[in-house]
Formats: C-alpha cells, sequence, structure tokens
C-alpha cells in the first residue's frame, strides 16, 4: 500500500471496531476514488474522523433513535458518569468549604449553614440512590458473572482494583508526613505537601473513573429486565434532580460566603474584601455545572425510552 | 433521500453514487457523510449490499427503502403543488 493509501487507511481508527469491520474496505476505496492520487487535504481528513466519532457516539446510544431499552440504559449509564464526576466536585467543594464557619459570626451563620447542611444532605441522599441501583443489577450481574461474563469486563475491574490499592497505599505515607505538619503546613504553608495532596486527589478521580468505567462495561453487557431497568430509569431521573438541587445550594452558599466573609474564600485577613471568585471555587461550580449538563441529557434519553419501555414490558 | 433517489435508477458502489447525487441533487457528500447515511440506512433495511469481489461494493433499494421514497415523494409532490398554486406557477 502506498503512503497516502496507508494515511487514509489510519482514518479508520476515528471509527468503533464493529463498523471498520463492515464497511472499513469499502470506506477507504471511496476515499480512494476521491482523493486519486493527490494528498488528502486537512479539512477532508477532519471530515472523515468527524465522521468516525458521530458512529463512535451514536453505536454509544448517545444519539439517534434507538430502541427504548438502549435509550433507557445508556440516558441511565450518562447519569452515572454524571455523578462521579459531581462526587469529584463534591470532595472539592469540602475542601474549600472547610472551617467556614469559624470564619462568620452566629448571627450570619444560618445561611450558609442550611446550604451546606443541603449539600451534604442531598449528597448523602444522591449517594444512597446510586448504591440502591447498584444493588438492583446485582442478581442479573452475578448471572452475568456466572455465564461467563468476568472475561469481558476482567481489564476494567483489575485495572480499577489496582488504581484502589495503590490510592489506599499512597494514603499511609501522607498521613505520616502530615502528622509532622502543622496546621498552615497542611493548608497550603508546604509547596511539596500541597503538591503530593494534589496528585493524590488526581489519584482519587481516575480511580472513581476507572470504577465507573467498569460498571458501564458490565452494565452494557448485562441483560436487565425491563422493570429493572425502568426501576434504574427512576432512580437515575431521581440522582440528576438531586444534582441540580446540590448545585443550587453550593450556589447559594458561596453567594452567602462572598456577601458575608470574602476573605475566607480566598484565604486572606479577617474584613478584608477580595474577589469572592477563587480559581478551586470556579472551577468546582463549573464541574457541577458540566455533570448537571450531561445528567440533563441522560434524562432527556430516559424520558424520551419511558413509553416505549412500558409498552415493552407489557 | 438522496441515496434512495439514487438507488432507485439501480444499485451503485459508494463512488458511483456520490457522483450521481452531485448530479441531480447539486449536493457534495464527503465520504464519512455518505457512509455514515448508508450505514443508517442498512440497519433501517431500506438498502442491502450486493455481493462483490473487489472493495467497492454496490448497495440497491430494498422493498421497504422503495416504499420509503414512494411516501416522501408523495409528500413532496403535495407540498410543492400548494406551493405551486399559491405562487400561480405551472409545474411541468
Amino acid at each position: 500500500m502506498s503512503t497516502g493509501c496507508d494515511e487514509l487507511a489510519e482514518l479508520l481508527r476515528w471509527y468503533p471496531a464493529a463498523w471498520r469491520e463492515r464497511y472499513g474496505d469499502e470506506l477507504v476505496a471511496l476515499m480512494q476514488d476521491v482523493v486519486g492520487d493527490r494528498q488528502p487535504s486537512f479539512r477532508f481528513k477532519l471530515s472523515v474522523a468527524w465522521a468516525g466519532l458521530r458512529e463512535r457516539i451514536y453505536g454509544a446510544g448517545l444519539v439517534g433513535d434507538q430502541p427504548p431499552v438502549e435509550q433507557a440504559r445508556t440516558g441511565s449509564l450518562l447519569v452515572l458518569c454524571a455523578w462521579t464526576a459531581f462526587v469529584l466536585a463534591g470532595m472539592s467543594f469540602s475542601k474549600v468549604s472547610e472551617h467556614y464557619s469559624y470564619a462568620l459570626p452566629p448571627s450570619l451563620r444560618a445561611l450558609p449553614q442550611s446550604a451546606f447542611k443541603s449539600v451534604a444532605g442531598l449528597g448523602i441522599i444522591g449517594a444512597s440512590l446510586v448504591a440502591l441501583g447498584a444493588l438492583a443489577t446485582l442478581p442479573a450481574f452475578v448471572r452475568f458473572i456466572r455465564n461467563g461474563g468476568w472475561t469481558s469486563i476482567r481489564g476494567h475491574v483489575l485495572r480499577a482494583a489496582a488504581l484502589t490499592a495503590i490510592t489506599a497505599g499512597a494514603l499511609v505515607p501522607l498521613s505520616l508526613w502530615a502528622h509532622h505538619l502543622d496546621l498552615r503546613q497542611r493548608n497550603g504553608g508546604d509547596g511539596l505537601y500541597s503538591a503530593a495532596i494534589g496528585l493524590w486527589a488526581l489519584l482519587v478521580a481516575v480511580t472513581l473513573a476507572q470504577w465507573t468505567a467498569s460498571g458501564v462495561a458490565a452494565v452494557r453487557r448485562i441483560d436487565l429486565p425491563r422493570g429493572v431497568l425502568r426501576f434504574e430509569a427512576t432512580l437515575a431521573i431521581a440522582v440528576a434532580v438531586a444534582m441540580v438541587l446540590v448545585t443550587g445550594a453550593a450556589g447559594l452558599w458561596w453567594g452567602a460566603m462572598a456577601h458575608d466573609a470574602p476573605w475566607f474564600l480566598q484565604g486572606t485577613a479577617p474584613g478584608t474584601s477580595p474577589s469572592p471568585f477563587t480559581l478551586q471555587l470556579v472551577m468546582t461550580l463549573t464541574l457541577m455545572l458540566t455533570a448537571v449538563l450531561t445528567a440533563a441529557y441522560g434524562v432527556a434519553r430516559i424520558t424520551r425510552s419511558l413509553g416505549g419501555l412500558k409498552q415493552a414490558s407489557m | 433521500m438522496l441515496i434512495l433517489t439514487s438507488l432507485a435508477a439501480g444499485s451503485k458502489h459508494g463512488h458511483a453514487l456520490a457522483k450521481d447525487i452531485k448530479e441531480f441533487a447539486g449536493v457534495s457528500l464527503g465520504p464519512g457523510a455518505l457512509y455514515g447515511a448508508i450505514t443508517r440506512l442498512e440497519e433501517r433495511g431500506l438498502i442491502e449490499a450486493l455481493e462483490s469481489e473487489d472493495r467497492r461494493r454496490p448497495y440497491r433499494i430494498t422493498g421497504a427503502g422503495s416504499a420509503a421514497l414512494v411516501e416522501v415523494v408523495r409528500d413532496m409532490h403535495q407540498i410543492a403543488d400548494v406551493g405551486a398554486t399559491r405562487l400561480g406557477l405551472t409545474l411541468a
């Protein structure tokens, strides 16, 4: 094959494997017919790559008129992925808001405290709903494993388990290190320690993402009974609602703190008026909003599927 | 619609389809867009692949594809008729 032909065949990597298997040769032949002896332009390559990505998105059930069962499954999984991002944002929020009440006189604590308690309470409700969803899939998961499904998810699960071991293992030296530091050093005063904590937080994020990927890989392969799928879809909608409320409460907490104690947000001297827009809070709220939007898209997929799902189970 | 219309005149492979569509509709379909549409049409049973010895596999319209095309053409014809009447045009 010539270099040009290799270059065209390389573009197939943007497509899902099953699609490549069925249409790959034909597409390369067509691209050769269209391009001829010329070098494919950047625009040409971009259009093929984009078509390949669209095929991947379609194959994952994220767009298009998929059967109701697939729409409900994909929608629920999208909410689960959004929830994982939301948990990370929640961890960041919990760090930012640590000891916030000491920065406020008792007369000004009511609003931020209510908002903070709402974030915490709704977060627990969301986590319980996700756990309930996982429990509901357990019988189907056990059947899946008994029927030889383990081999198809083994890689995902082993990677997640290894990351968990590394993350937990890294906590031990970090804790020992923290014992030798004072409060100021533990809260940003020691650059090396802060960098290590940042790396560890990244490790936690990757571990959570890998467990989510394992869950997604399993659920996409499990044949869930219609009733269970409807239950999962309903739970996913409830989780998405909890995420919206948590984001609102976190925004309210931020607003209240920005009004009454902006120095707490920036870590400056009490009584000063710095900008309440700290990088960590902006990133945290942005992540929350992104997760909410992703979950909303998942809910839209679920809502479209519910009628068909009900008919299919009758 | 463009692909079904092209295949209504006989089976064609990808490149012939793209050329024919460009000719009768003035629309340039890139390889990615064309094969995206072919994938969806084949999934829905509106077209089918024919056996081929080389990589340029031809496609033909199915009975369901013809029925779908007839329906679309009738709808468009009806809309065109209403538009022409309201504009006082005579369509050939």
